[in-house]
């Protein structure tokens, strides 16, 4: 301790032994400053910083020389966020003891770090804009700013009050007690916190009669804080058994549900499903079948066709190949000729061809038969039948002479037959009638003769005999 | 019951860091030392208070 007056050491007497200064007052105010400061600092030890601030100004009140005090209080404010204000203390500090002096240290470090003194800087003029905010009726607004400043400076116990205090007002108590209590973890003492604290207890854990609004029974729940959020955890609260009835019931009726959901709703939606494919499918199927039978019908009407064309093929082969073909015709003719031809007794070979000719006449119609076929026919009838005319002629005549009539009359008519321009075949026929007592016949031949041959001696003959015939 | 507006008025802006200096010069340091420094003075004894220089 120094003398005021002098700055001389003092010594344990009441007076300066330098100057002689009566330093008995000032001695009690420099000891009351370091009670201050001992008490500051003692609440500051013990995290009361709002404590240790008003003891701790206290004392400067008494000694503003003290440097340990103005260094600790500066402490305590940058501990509780108010960084300007502790930096205040230091400046002070340091122009009071230039020299050996920590509060430079301090602030060395504050300036030294140029961002870190902006965001400090930020962080103030947040919490400023805030309070602005919450006087202009903006609290929305507000809360979201402490949150930035928080965010910024976790320690700024009086942001933390202003945003409790704005909780509190939209009565979001956990939320105020949340930031409470790190008002609480960082300024212990801090009467505006136990005061709202308090409040929102009340509010919590109201009592009987009290507004119902937010209830909380202590005694039946345990809370702690883990880190930024406070677990509420119920301490008498079972169980439920597992097993009871009413777990079974609650299966049963969930089942029922269930089964009830999929039969109304699933299974008429799957069922639709399975019809819309099935009539698809039939539908393909009729179509495909249309198809098939349409196709059907027009091949069948082809085979019809077909079938026609088979038959008339058919009766048109059979009318070349069968028996009275086209072709077995010829072959016939073609026989006859070659049988003819070949035969030594030329009249037997007439004879028979002539046989031949007229069995396919029988058979054929001329103007179904090729012309070829036309032809050589009538030049083997215009070659073979005379010829065989001549010989049922010539043995007619024969016969004739002999006076077999019948059969000369048979002769003759076989020779006419083959040769209708043999007038004496004719008149010998109508002869042999005659002579047989065949009138008619005889009549018959006779007018055959005038018919065909007038001018002849033989229709002069068949005249007369005629007309004998027809008188007798 | 807290009254907002109440307690609003207790809170007060802070001190931004442009306004330091002027509030360190306009701080008043005057403690019980000057005063009681200043009442010997006033009663005749010619004292000035020194700073301790360590």
């Amino acid at each position: 301790m120094l003398c005021y007056n002098c700055g001389c050491r003092l010594s344990e007497h009441d007076f300066c032994t330098a100057c002689g200064a009566d330093v008995s007052l000032y001695k009690k105010v420099i000891h009351v400053s370091n009670m201050f400061y001992n008490e500051g600092l003692e609440k500051a030890g013990v995290r009361d910083l709002t404590g240790a601030v008003t003891s701790l100004r206290q004392s400067l009140k008494f000694n503003k020389n003290n440097v340990r005090a103005r260094n600790l209080l500066g402490l305590v404010y940058f501990e509780m966020g108010e960084s300007v204000s502790a930096l205040q203390e230091w400046v002070i500090s340091k122009n009071i003891r230039p020299r050996k002096n920590i509060a430079g240290e301090y602030i060395q470090k504050v300036q030294a770090n140029a961002g870190k003194l902006e965001a400090i800087n930020q962080t103030i003029r947040k919490y400023n804009r805030a309070l602005s905010l919450c006087r202009q009726d903006s609290k929305d607004l507000a809360v979201i700013q402490l949150k930035k400043v928080l965010s910024m400076n976790p320690r700024f116990v009086r942001a933390h009050q202003l945003l409790a205090l704005l909780y509190m007002d939209g009565q979001d108590w956990e939320k105020a007690e949340r930031e409470l209590r790190r008002c609480r973890e960082i300024d212990r003492n801090n009467l505006q916190t136990s005061a709202y604290l308090k409040e929102v207890e009340q509010m919590l854990m109201p009592e009987e009669g009290a507004r119902p609004s937010v209830r909380r029974r202590k005694d039946e729940s345990v809370r702690y804080q883990s880190d930024n959020e406070i677990i509420i955890q119920p301490l008498n609260v079972k169980e439920p058994k597992s097993g009871g009835v009413s777990s079974l019931l609650n299966i049963v009726i969930g089942l029922a549900i269930g089964v009830g959901v999929t039969y109304f709703m699933v299974v008429p939606a799957a069922e639709l499903k399975v019809r819309n494919e099935e009539q698809q499918v039939i539908t393909r199927i009729s179509s495909e079948s249309d198809a098939k039978t349409a196709r059907l019908q027009e091949l069948e009407s082809q085979i019809e066709g077909m079938n026609e064309n088979v038959t008339v093929m058919q009766a048109q082969l059979e009318s070349y190949v069968g028996v009275d073909g086209t072709l077995q015709n010829t072959e016939t003719l073609l026989n006859a000729l070659a049988a003819y031809m070949e035969a030594e007794d030329k009249a037997a070979g007439a004879a028979a061809a002539a046989a031949e000719l007229d069995a396919i006449s029988q058979r054929v119609n001329m103007e179904e038969m090729t012309e070829g076929f036309r032809r050589l026919y009538e030049a083997a009838r215009g070659e073979i039948l005379p010829e065989v005319a001549a010989a049922y002629l010539a043995e007619g005549n024969s016969l004739f002479d002999s006076r077999n009539y019948a059969e000369a009359a048979a002769a003759f008519e076989l020779a006419y037959a083959y040769d209708a321009g043999n007038e004496e075949a004719l008149y010998q026929m109508a002869q042999s009638y005659r002579f047989i007592g065949e009138d008619e016949k005889a009549i018959a031949a006779y007018d055959k003769v005038i018919e065909l041959f007038p001018d002849s001696w033989r229709a002069e003959r068949s005249r007369n005999y005629r007309a004998q015939l027809a008188g007798g | 019951m807290i009254n907002f507006e109440e307690e609003l008025k207790k809170f007060h802006p802070s001190l931004e860091v442009e306004d330091a200096e002027e509030s360190i010069y306009h701080q008043d340091l005057t403690d019980f030392a000057d005063m009681l420094v200043k009442k010997i003075i006033g009663s005749g004894q010619e004292v000035t208070r020194e700073t301790p220089k360590e």
